[in-house]
């Protein structure tokens, strides 16, 4: 099989999990949705073995940008909101002033608990990939 | 960094598609290194020259302006 193929059975794949996800979210059956995306993944992954796609180094360059851009952008938002969320604004906006503040605060918890998720797997595997590239080290 | 990527690749009457199989990347990334759009690691620039039996230097050259993304 080649990529050709193996992008056009994942449209196909990707167009019945979507319809079957449809299906069973209308008839409130959620089970049926984790079956559906359980099934096509793992379908996904049988076939991508199977055919023998690798990920060639443009692609793995390009989700590293991806994800670096996304970092840069995502981090400083929630950091950002979270802190604008916990703010002690009672008196100031008309939502917070009817002790609907307490929910705003509630989720500025969970973002900053996010942030620092998000700040500790950076530093994690930015420990990790630095040893693992040869950094981290004082030998000469 | 320029590139007669091309070039070899007419020499050898191989098409894209037969390029990258050979090299072990996507068609796409073979037409990126074409078009200069994307410079390829030491190894697959390596794995290039192997397949087409010269030095690396002779289908890729740098160039002082070059940045190094």
């Amino acid at each position: 099989m080649d990529r050709k193929k193996y992008r056009q059975l994942r449209i196909a794949v990707a167009f019945f999990v979507g319809m079957i996800v449809s299906i069973a979210v209308t008839k409130d059956s959620y089970l049926l949705a984790v079956a559906a995306v359980l099934t096509g993944m793992i379908f996904m992954i049988l076939v991508r073995v199977k055919a023998k796609i690798r990920t060639d180094e443009r692609e793995l360059t390009i989700q590293e940008k991806a994800a670096r851009l996304t970092y840069a952008i995502f981090a400083p938002t929630i950091g950002i909101a979270s802190f604008l969320l916990l703010l002690p604004s009672k008196g100031g906006i008309d939502v917070f002033s009817k002790g609907e503040w307490l929910y705003i605060e509630s989720l500025g918890m969970v973002f900053a608990y996010l942030t620092l998720f998000l700040i500790i797997i950076y530093a994690i595997s930015y420990h990790f990939f630095n040893r693992k590239y040869g950094g981290g080290g004082n030998e000469k | 960094m320029k590139n007669k990527l091309k070039v070899y690749r007419a020499m050898h009457n191989l098409t894209q598609e037969q390029l990258a199989d050979k090299i072990g990347v996507s068609r796409q990334t073979v037409i990126a290194i074409e078009n200069d759009k994307y410079l390829p690691s030491l190894g697959l620039a390596f794995k290039i020259a192997r397949l087409f039996k010269v030095k690396v230097e002779e289908i890729f050259t740098y160039q002082e302006d070059d940045k190094d993304e």
